[in-house]
């Protein structure tokens, strides 16, 4: 009895989490996330700039230097989201499988796999990021204020897509829905994408919704993302608090919402 | 031991031969429709009941459409002197087509690997009926989802000015558009390497950005001429530009034969191509 007790195995959440992210990570290479994450942010470039570059290229004159620079952080934050939507859908697979429940029966700390699958859908967010600069370059984006701010432009898309993923992660945990998740997540993108300033100035919406536009997470991201960004031109405002505060605040309050959820969702036992 | 004592004996049944159940068999066409209908009940009703499915496919591209509208409407109305809604309600009918078959195919998948369909085709139920009650059933689904979403856009302005057979016509195209592009789904589905164990991510999110690229360039986001000239060709010969076309026609009026033909063309091809290979990825699903 005694030999059985010492023989009882300590396992290191450290080691247990880093099992769990190449669980996640290794097959994105072999069966396609990896090309659908490369895909998706040349598709959003493409999407955005092709057909709009005329239509609302005029409504951007004199604040931008050209709609490829206007367009970037909303193409950026689109790659990232993408990203995590992916990592829902691979949270949803993951719930429906039951695999999220046989961990629940092993000694493994409740938020460990929850963990795990952050960092795998970290690895997504960076290559939709470079993919999405990339992209930006090739449509006329330009960092204009060094490389501080460029470490800090993409620390900020980077964050984003943390918060994003949490929630995302905890819509396909609990919608247990894979077929759905995808096209569930995917148009609110479009939709949130549309109705922001990445496209077009607040001005030239409609009255009764510029507020939302102005207000809309999205549009306040842009706007950070923007100033981190820096342009030829003087209307970009330069980062400071009064610019950033929003951002870090709905940051903030995202994972306010999402994180004591997950910890719900994760230490219940189905 | 008596006859009538045997009869009264546990587990004797005695059929005489007007007792027995009539079969025919399995292949008959009159138990084709029956079975058919049976089966379509089957999946509206996981459709109906799955919240998630119903608020994907009814709720989500409502709001697509009111933010389309809010958007770029005034812009496009501008641009081309005619309601933008002629475009914009059509081509959110289509795009609510392709979300709900794409979902629709990883349901297949899920069934497959669940070992559902090798349970049915055990059974003695017309081979065909399986595959046929997954298209009706996707038409109903759009049919129901385009007249919802028809009325989101008569609250915002969308009229019908050819009548009601036009009105009714420009029903069906996206029920066309959509039944096409399930059995395209479908057969890609069949064909995609997923594990069996799990639907096919890659299958997912390529449908899902694919349709995302169709919506950007087709011609009921924004008008033809907004794009640059080199691609204009392949905005304007896309399915679900003829498809908005030709629902654009029927609604608002102009030109209506030929980006019908055209519809009829992509969708009627697309089943041509993959209706067999359908039959026989179908056929391999259910009995591997």
């Amino acid at each position: 009895m005694t030999a059985a007790i010492a023989l009882r195995p300590e396992p290191s959440a450290l080691q247990q989490w880093w099992v769990l992210t190449v669980r996640s990570i290794a097959p994105t290479l072999r069966n396609g996330e990896t090309a659908t994450a490369v895909a998706a942010s040349v598709i959003f470039t493409a999407g955005f700039y092709i057909p709009l570059k005329d239509f609302m290229g005029a409504a951007t004159q004199g604040i931008a230097s050209s709609y490829g620079q206007y367009l970037t952080p909303l193409i950026a934050l689109q790659g990232i989201s993408f990203a995590s939507i992916s990592g829902a859908f691979r949270a949803a697979t993951d719930s429906a499988a039951g695999i999220n429940r046989r961990f629940g029966s092993m000694p493994i700390a409740a938020l460990t796999p929850a963990a795990a699958r952050m960092s795998a859908n970290m690895y997504r967010c960076v290559v939709g990021l470079v993919i999405a600069l990339i992209c930006g370059h090739a449509i006329g984006f330009r960092f204009h204020r060094g490389p501080l701010y460029i470490v800090g432009f993409c620390l900020l898309v980077l964050l984003v897509g943390l918060a994003l993923s949490s929630l995302f992660d905890l819509i396909g945990t609990r919608a247990k829905n894979p077929e759905a998740t995808t096209p569930l997540l995917m148009l609110p993108q479009l939709i949130f994408g549309l109705i922001s300033v990445g496209v077009q100035p607040a001005e030239q919406f409609p009255g009764w919704i510029q507020p939302i536009v102005r207000n809309q997470p999205i549009s306040q991201f842009i706007y950070a993302l923007r100033a981190l960004a820096g342009d030829t031109t003087a209307a970009v405002s330069s980062p400071t608090w009064s610019v950033m505060t929003p951002t870090y605040l709905w940051i903030l309050g995202l994972f306010a919402i999402a994180v004591p959820m997950s910890a719900v969702s994760a230490s219940r036992r189905p | 031991m008596t006859i009538a004592q045997q009869q009264t004996q546990p587990g004797f049944a005695l059929l005489t031969n007007w007792a027995r159940p009539k079969t025919r068999a399995e292949n008959s066409p009159r138990v084709l429709i029956p079975q058919t209908l049976e089966q379509i009940k089957r999946l509206l009703l996981r459709w109906r009941r799955d919240q998630t499915m119903v608020i994907l496919t009814l709720a989500v591209p409502i709001f697509f459409l009111l933010t389309l509208n809010t958007v770029l409407g005034q812009r496009i109305s501008q641009i081309t002197g005619h309601s933008a809604l002629s475009g914009s309600v059509p081509m959110i009918a289509v795009v609510a087509a392709i979300t709900g078959s794409s979902a629709g195919a990883v349901a297949l998948m899920r069934e497959r690997a669940d070992g559902l369909l090798s349970r049915l085709w055990v059974l003695p139920i017309h081979r065909a009926s399986g595959g046929l009650s997954r298209l009706a059933a996707e038409a109903i689904r759009v049919f129901v989802t385009t007249v919802l979403i028809l009325c989101a856009g008569m609250l915002l302005g969308f009229r019908f000015h050819q009548g009601p057979l036009a009105a009714l016509a420009w029903l069906m195209i996206p029920v066309i558009f959509g039944v096409a592009f399930a059995t395209l789904v479908t057969t890609v589905a069949f064909y995609s390497a997923g594990r069996p164990s799990q639907p096919g991510t890659t299958l997912v999110e390529g449908i899902a950005l694919i349709s995302t690229l169709g919506f950007f360039f087709c011609t009921g986001f924004v008008p033809l001429q907004q794009y640059p000239r080199w691609i204009q060709p392949a905005v304007e010969h896309q399915p679900m530009s003829y498809a908005i076309e030709a629902m654009r026609g029927l609604s608002q009026g102009g030109p209506v034969a030929w980006p019908m033909t055209a519809t009829l063309l992509w969708a009627g091809g697309t089943l041509a191509v993959c209706v067999v290979p359908m039959v026989l990825g179908y056929r391999k699903a259910s009995t591997r």
